[in-house]
């Protein structure tokens, strides 16, 4: 009886593994297709199996993609537009950050007539697609004399994240006690240095969550920067639809897959270092004193 | 150096008046306790008081200086709450030294006062961890270290132990007593626990529905509450109400059985009052068992005979519950009495500190 228990649950556990490792395979099969890919000469892409490891593994492609490969009329490789996407976002996510703490702090913890109201129509920035603002956006780039500007990119993409930046900590700073305000107002502690002193150090979690969602926001946008860039300020992304569609002679996958994973790694990159806060940070009360 | 005059507090949030015209003169060093039930106003009050919102109407005077526009840091005020409210990211030392810093005073000077506050709560040794780390009464004491530390001119209590468990609950009340004794500076302290507010209060102000019902000692609250509002809010057990018919100005109560007349000290009251039916209002401990030395002349000692239906030991003494004039009745007799009390027996019921009430206002007849 305990026997046959012992070896339903095992049995149990490996249908579980099986789902799992099965699920994992498909989800990663596209990943490892693109990195062999990317390692092999075009020969063997040609005449191989496409899940076949690379028989001669060559760096070549990769080399290509970020210096010499084709964007347009230009064949500098992705190497200037990833600069320009690291101008972009390092800027755009700092700023839209902090501006999302300041929101967050003073839509939660200092009411004031109509912050509700405000907070409001924040949030329905969250729910306008890019699509609606491109235009009187363009507009308004160009009559700030920003049009296909590295800032003029900062710009938009720090006013379309403040929504979900200001969502994100005002929903974080309404956990934390509004009797911490008090205590420290009646500490005589002013505005600013209740949230330097209190609100910023119990931020960590919400600061890696903004920051994560920020960065792969702006690094993976492709609307934005195809329509406010011009020919010197394209994002990375910008650039790999161009080398993709540029085509000298044959088509190039390895080229194309060696650039695609050059264009995704920070984003992976920094899921990887900072995930686990992401999750934690998601799931909140972490912080409670 | 700490005196409060609340004149004229008026509090609304929108349409709701939490507050209705407040007036209160908190002498300098006096311990005030705010009692009421939830909802009657009283954090608001503490609120107002501390600054942490802002009046609708009247003024708030500390130490002959209205202070009603002005911000809590210029108050010279400090809060305990109920939540402690730590700051969770600082150490215990930072957590009391908060205040001081924030006034820029010196690190030397800010050194001296922690070591001399964290001595007198005995928490000298906490001074590293961080909030997440202490005990519940820890908690509380730091919170007591970082009022103490500013030496304001009035301290705040809200609901300071309501978070902690009975028997700590019990030894914090006698240390908050003895801190008072020892620094003398004014507190304001709000709870809704009576037993909190007999036992520290020098004056207790009992608020209902945004209004002061009765401001008095101890003493005067608990034996000439002004309303059966206030009676009923103070002592465990509570005050025992009974509606009673006035005849020849004593009052009959049915119980056991028969039918009594119990003369009353206030019988002057009844005549005035008028009224055919008034409700009786007389403490558990007026209603013990038989004591032989009792003075028989008394004409308000009675003897009546009491149906118990339950028995509540409670270790000091016994609470036995009955009926008068089909209201539910709580005699207090000792633990011997209670354990031999059985289904019936004699009551002596001692009716010269009974008080009265009109049945429909609530209102003591005097």
């Amino acid at each position: 009886m305990n026997k046959f228990n012992i070896s339903n649950i095992n049995l149990g556990r490996a249908f579980i593994y099986f789902i799992l490792f099965l699920f994992a395979f498909i989800y990663l099969a596209p990943l490892y297709v693109m990195f062999s890919t990317s390692l092999k000469d075009i020969e063997e892409i040609r005449s191989g199996n496409l899940m076949a490891l690379p028989l001669d593994p060559t760096l070549y492609a990769w080399k290509k993609a970020w210096a010499t490969a084709c964007t347009g009329s230009e064949c500098k490789g992705l190497a200037p537009y990833f600069w320009n996407s690291v101008r972009i976002v390092f800027p755009a996510v700092i700023i839209s950050t902090i501006l999302g703490a300041f929101n967050g702090y003073a839509l939660a913890k200092w009411k004031f007539k109509g912050s509700e109201f405000l907070f409001g129509a924040l949030l329905f920035g969250c729910f306008i697609p890019f699509q609606v603002i491109l235009l009187p956006m363009a507009k308004l780039l160009g009559s700030l004399g920003l049009a296909n500007t590295v800032t003029g990119l900062v710009l938009v993409h720090v006013i379309y994240g403040i929504a979900f930046t200001t969502l994100f900590f005002r929903n974080y700073y309404v956990g934390i006690p509004t009797e911490l305000v008090k205590a420290a107002k009646l500490d005589g502690a002013s505005f600013l240095k209740i949230f330097r002193h209190i609100f910023i150090p119990l931020s960590t979690p919400i600061f890696v969550v903004t920051i994560i969602w920020q960065f792969t926001q702006i690094w993976n946008d492709f609307l934005f920067g195809v329509v406010y860039s011009g020919s010197g300020t394209q994002p990375i992304t910008v650039a790999l639809n161009n080398l993709v569609n540029t085509s000298v002679g044959g088509k190039e996958y390895n080229v194309d897959m060696a650039a695609a994973i050059i264009a995704a790694l920070p984003t992976l990159i920094v899921y990887v270092i900072a995930g686990k806060y992401f999750v934690r940070g998601l799931t909140a009360g972490a912080v409670k004193g | 150096m700490g005196s409060i005059s609340l004149n004229g507090i008026n509090k609304s949030f929108g349409a709701t008046e939490v507050l209705k015209d407040i007036n209160l003169d908190i002498k300098d060093g006096e311990f005030l306790i705010l009692i009421g039930p939830s909802g009657c106003g009283k954090s608001t009050l503490m609120n107002l008081i501390a600054g942490l919102e802002d009046l609708t109407g009247g003024e708030i005077v500390i130490d002959g200086k209205d202070v009603s526009d002005e911000s809590p840091k210029d108050r010279d005020i400090a809060m305990v709450f109920q939540s402690y409210a730590l700051y969770p990211t600082m150490n215990v030392a930072r957590n009391i030294c908060f205040g001081l810093e924030m006034s820029k005073m010196p690190k030397d000077e800010q050194e001296k006062i922690l070591q001399k506050v964290s001595k007198l709560l005995q928490i000298d040794h906490l001074l590293d961890r961080k909030p997440g780390q202490l005990s519940g009464g820890q908690r509380q004491r730091v919170a007591m270290g970082r009022a103490l530390a500013r030496s304001p001119k009035v301290f705040l209590f809200d609901e300071p132990l309501s978070n902690l468990d009975a028997k700590l609950r019990v030894e914090m009340r006698t240390e908050i007593k003895k801190l008072h004794q020892r620094i003398g500076t004014t507190i304001v302290y709000v709870t809704h626990d009576q037993i909190e507010a007999m036992t520290l209060a020098d004056r207790i102000a009992v608020l209902k529905d945004g209004e002061l019902q009765q401001v008095g000692t101890p003493y005067e609250i608990y034996n000439d509450p002004v309303s059966h509002f206030v009676a009923d809010f103070m002592g465990s057990p509570g005050m025992n109400f009974i509606e009673c018919v006035v005849k020849d100005e004593n009052l009959v109560v049915q119980s056991g059985g028969e039918t009594y007349e119990l003369a009353i000290p206030c019988k002057d009251a009844i005549k005035n009052s008028k009224l055919d039916v008034v409700m009786l209002g007389i403490r558990p401990e007026m209603l013990t068992e038989i004591e032989p030395s009792a003075d028989k002349k008394n004409s308000y000692l009675h003897q009546i005979k009491f149906d118990v239906e339950v028995i509540e030991p409670m270790g000091a003494d016994t609470v036995a519950i009955g009926q008068w004039n089909e209201t539910e009745v709580m005699a207090r007799l000792s633990p011997e009495a209670g354990n031999t009390a059985g289904k019936g027996f004699d009551l002596q019921v001692d009716t010269s500190k009974a008080i009265l009430f009109d049945p429909n206002s609530g209102l003591r007849i005097r």
